[in-house]
């Protein structure tokens, strides 16, 4: 669907959005191309699905292209994620080889646009390596790591980091998720789209409808965890809270995710969450297709309290989701969790399934406080986490990198 | 005196290549090291990255003390500090040295903070633009303010304190200009700003200046 920036008048100020006119109308003409691996699945997908379309609608020629590799190539760049990550993999002379030959198909396709534009934006590592294919590249080429790389298993990152090194910029989410290179390394968190299926106001019919449709009881207070069944979610967690506090007054859970059939762990870690489910009626483990977006919307809608009780994450943006519903949200101490969540303002940090419990019983008794909490996390969203933050952080990048002045402060 | 021209600006964060700390001796150890664009940033820049807006401390050194290294008094200490008020950043920098290697003389072990909590030095880029709108005259200010943007306030406010004339918001250097405007400059120099956020500012800026006459 084709998106405009006044669509997004009344969610952000006229004044933001003159701001974004102001900005891109003096980088108008501008060809900015994007590349990353897949069309469609995926939060990169989900950003350049909107950020492309406002990009021209404030005056850049801005593009998207999506690189195409074997399954072989797939399963190496899935490694680099893995390793990137700090997972411990070992890439082989051969699928190093794999990586740069699909890498060079795709340059085949890609240089003459690539290298007439003004700014190239590759994201993650899957075309990293198209810089140095490029040779007669005239703008200015950024990588983006969407990932957390802070403790990257040291034999992918001496393997990667080549191909990464010669970009002019790079942008991570965090500081905390950077690794040192020759090139200035900005930082711009990730963002979310208020009129995106998962994020729109929805009529309270289809709440109710999505109410019924999942036997949830409207007069339990309801806890909702939107993630996959990962270790690092923390699912067991989840529900150790929740029977702490049921032990002291009705509640129902809801621990709804997807896109566990293709994760060997994920069914694993789906089995132990359903085993530990088991009999429970108040307990709703939900396994959702990946296109559920407008049922998760419904979920967190109807929560009193969102739960993202993760041990490990990179930003959260399921944490942000539920911020822009209005609802508090108890997160885990980590990561990005710790950037939107703030005790007593937005919600609460917690390390424990007890330290969870316990912050969900006082918001359940405190229910002024929460619905207090609830607007905060929704302003603080709309001034920091919004699409229109991200569009003119992007605007502001680009006028940096085509600015002459290596300074603090550039006039334009 | 000549229009008010109202400029904007985005900023943008970046590393600045210092190691994290991971405790008091780090940090001050950095903060002797970073450029004067560190300092800046980790004091006077917060109100325009995306965080939240501590309550309890505007700047990030204090904030870090109280949230990391359960250091309260060296968040007092550091949170009291208005770096507008230094000559230049690094008479700010060495008020700050003051302060850290004094606690360093006081506590017996040096504070750490648990694995996750370290100090990430940043800076930013700003890229300032003029917005093309104009204020003729001052009776037209409160209105134009009300409707400024985050960066404008930031900007006319805050960033003009680091240029000529040092020390001075933009609102105030130009109602100078005027005959009869001594009321309001000294209203907006009552403003102790250093607990709202920008847009709280803004309201604050337009109620302040809304109280006074115009000549």
């Amino acid at each position: 669907m084709t998106k405009f920036l006044s669509s997004y008048e009344g969610l952000v100020s006229a004044t933001v959005l003159g701001e974004l006119r102001q900005l891109g109308n003096r980088l108008a003409g501008k060809r900015v191309v994007h590349v990353n691996s897949t069309r469609e699945g995926g939060g990169v997908a989900e950003i350049l699905d909107w950020m492309i379309p406002l990009m021209q609608d404030v005056g850049l020629k801005a593009q998207w292209e999506v690189i195409t590799g074997n399954s072989d190539f797939y399963a190496v760049t899935k490694k680099f994620h893995n390793g990137l990550q700090g997972f411990p993999v070992t890439i082989s002379k051969r699928e190093w080889q794999t990586y740069r030959e699909v890498n060079e198909e795709n340059a085949v396709r890609l240089r003459p646009i690539l290298e007439e534009a003004d700014f190239v934006v590759i994201h993650d590592p899957q075309p990293a390596a198209l810089l140095g294919l490029c040779p007669d590249r005239k703008g200015k080429w950024i990588w983006r790591g969407h990932i957390d790389i802070s403790r990257p298993t040291r034999s992918v990152w001496r393997g990667l980091r080549p191909f990464v090194a010669g970009y002019d910029a790079s942008i991570f989410s965090m500081c905390q998720f950077a690794q040192p290179l020759p090139h200035p390394q900005f930082l711009i968190p990730p963002s979310i789209d208020p009129l995106s299926p998962k994020n729109m106001d929805l009529d309270p019919e289809e709440l109710t409808r999505v109410r019924h449709q999942y036997n949830l009881d409207p007069d339990k207070p309801l806890l909702v965890q939107v993630s996959r069944f990962d270790r690092f979610k923390d699912p067991l967690g989840v529900l150790e809270a929740y029977r702490l506090v049921r032990k002291v007054q009705p509640v129902q859970l809801v621990l709804a995710g997807g896109g566990a059939t293709d994760d060997p762990e994920g069914q694993e870690v789906l089995d132990e969450v359903l085993e530990a489910a088991a009999g429970d009626p108040d307990i709703h483990v939900l396994l959702l297709p990946s296109d559920a977006h407008r049922t998760i919307n419904a979920l967190q809608r109807l929560a009193d309290i969102v739960i993202q009780k993760s041990t490990r994450e990179g930003f959260g943006l399921t944490v942000t989701e539920g911020l822009w519903k209005g609802k508090p949200v108890i997160g885990g101490d980590t990561g990005g969790i710790r950037l939107q969540v703030v005790n007593y303002h937005t919600g609460f940090l917690v390390n424990s399934p007890e330290g969870a419990a316990h912050r969900i019983r006082f918001l359940l008794h405190h229910e002024a406080l929460r619905a207090k909490m609830g607007g905060r996390a929704r302003e603080y969203v709309r001034e920091h986490f919004l699409l229109t933050r991200h569009l003119r952080e992007y605007l502001t990048l680009f006028h940096i990198l085509g600015s002459r002045e290596d300074a603090s402060i550039i006039y334009i | 005196m000549g229009d008010f021209i109202i400029q904007d600006c985005s900023l943008l964060a970046k590393t600045s290549g210092l190691p994290a700390a991971i405790n008091l001796r780090e940090l001050r150890d950095r903060i002797a090291l970073c450029s004067q664009d560190v300092l800046y940033h980790h004091f006077c820049e917060t109100l325009l990255v995306p965080s939240f807006d501590n309550p309890d401390y505007r700047n990030d050194f204090a904030a870090w003390a109280l949230l990391q290294l359960g250091d309260r008094v060296l968040a007092e200490q550091l949170g009291i500090i208005n770096p507008y008020i230094f000559p230049d950043l690094e008479k700010l920098r060495e008020q700050v040295l003051e302060i850290l290697d004094e606690r360093l003389s006081e506590v017996i072990f040096v504070p750490s903070c648990q694995p996750g909590g370290e100090f990430f030095f940043t800076e930013a880029v700003t890229v300032v633009f003029d917005t093309g709108k104009r204020i003729a005259s001052p009776k037209a200010l409160p209105e134009a303010i009300g409707t400024m943007t985050n960066g404008s306030i930031y900007y006319h406010f805050f960033e003009a304190r680091r240029r000529e004339p040092v020390g001075v918001d933009d609102f105030s250097a130009w109602l100078g200009g005027f005959p009869g405007q001594e009321a309001w400059r000294l209203a907006l120099q009552t403003v102790d700003f250093v607990f709202f956020s920008l847009p709280e500012l803004r309201g604050e800026l337009v109620r302040v200046l809304g109280k006074g006459g115009v000549a």
